[in-house]
């Protein structure tokens, strides 16, 4: 009886989530005919902008909880697709050259914020804001924490950069179609996962 | 019967975090004054910080009406969807009389058929309206309502130049408000 009540329990939570993927589907779709062409103002970026802080959701987390934990770190950058195109390599068609700076993302240059001093790689960063971008690999991606904010992503100068960090280039099974930035929760502060294409890296943050 | 609960659970976290990880249908946006600020500054026009940002979500008119049905007037909305819309000011401000000091804000509205009264709020980082609280409100002013011929698909905001002062414009459907910035 305790095994069938499993299985009916398995059954309807299978159930319950495989729902919630059709429903957000139909809901992207965009009718024909919009006015979304006739925009005359500004239209949806291509690449569109996200954030992600940590604690993870935190915003969300604030509406259904008590504010009993502090904000860490947020990020801001935007999400170009893979579109079929290779993403990291040294060919002249790949996105994101290897040994070249990349803005880990597209138009502005991704920001970053942390709302405690934190340590990375070694490197004590004080609270405050600061552009990340990044120089990628074939087995490692280099990260520079730079100080010269509002920035596009292109052209960012080297001499005001203050912090380094080199994390390992790691194996991203399902390929991500969309440029990814999450914070996950460690045991001694949060990981900043990075992932687009087949390439998956995560940035340890500790406070 | 272990392993079949671990690998049900399993899918269920992949398929949230394929949903998660999928681009928002409502996609956040971002806003400079002046205009472009982030292209003019690695052109070498501008330098230091900006004046003012701010950051959105951008839902979709998607055939439906919105003021007065979708948005309901006389309620209070977040301007945009998910997070609520951040505002922020590099240097003091005065919109209408309110001197806004330099600082990171939450923007709300409650939309009235002619007019919408425009709520700058100082608790951040919070999701929709759920965690608004009037005694952290900075300030509380009304702006006309003006009627757009063409109406707009995806939620905007963003400033222009008006003289001597930064116009906010926020429109959607065929309804648009300027709040005045004086900088």
């Amino acid at each position: 009886m305790k095994l069938l009540w499993i299985t009916a329990f398995c059954v309807s939570l299978m159930a319950s989530c495989q729902t919630k993927e059709p429903a957000a589907t139909t809901s992207i779709v965009v009718p024909p005919n919009t006015t979304v062409d006739k925009n005359p103002y500004v239209t949806l970026d291509q690449s569109p902008l996200d954030v992600s802080y940590f604690p993870p959701n935190y915003p969300m987390q604030r509406m259904k909880q008590q504010d009993t934990f502090p904000l860490i770190a947020r990020v801001i950058y935007s999400r170009p697709h893979k579109k079929g195109r290779p993403v990291f390599g040294s060919s002249p068609q790949s996105i994101c050259k290897y040994g070249i700076p990349w803005r880990l993302g597209a138009n502005e240059a991704t920001e970053i914020e942390f709302f405690r001093e934190v340590n990375i790689a070694g490197n004590s960063i004080s609270r405050g804001r600061y552009v990340m971008y990044c120089i990628p690999y074939p087995d490692k991606w280099i990260i520079k924490f730079n100080s010269n904010l509002f920035t596009w992503g292109l052209h960012i100068d080297p001499s005001t950069n203050i912090a380094t960090a080199e994390i390992p280039v790691e194996e991203q099974t399902t390929p991500i179609e969309d440029f990814t930035m999450v914070f996950l929760p460690s045991a001694d502060g949060a990981h900043l996962l990075m992932a687009w294409d087949n390439v998956k890296t995560i940035l340890p943050i500790t406070f | 019967m272990k392993y079949i609960l671990l690998t049900v659970f399993t899918c269920c976290t992949l398929l949230t975090t394929s949903a998660q990880d999928a681009i928002d249908k409502s996609p956040l946006d971002v806003s400079y004054y002046p205009a472009g600020y982030p292209l003019l500054k690695v052109q070498d026009k501008v330098s230091g910080a900006p004046l003012a940002r701010i950051i959105f979500s951008r839902p979709q008119k998607n055939g439906r009406p919105i003021f007065g049905n979708l948005i309901e007037y006389g309620k209070l909305w977040r301007l945009g969807a998910n997070e609520a819309t951040e505002i922020e000011f590099f240097k003091n401000v005065d919109i209408l009389g309110n001197t806004i000091r330099k600082g990171r804000y939450t923007l709300y509205a409650i939309p009235h058929p002619d007019k919408w009264t425009i709520i700058i709020n100082k608790d951040t980082d919070s999701w929709g309206t759920f965690k608004y609280s009037k005694d952290k409100d900075v300030a509380r002013f009304d702006v006309p309502v003006q009627t757009l011929e063409t109406p707009v698909e995806y939620f905007n905001a963003y400033f222009e130049k008006n003289g001597k002062t930064a116009g906010l414009m926020i429109m959607w459907d065929n309804v648009r408000v300027t709040i005045p910035i004086s900088l």
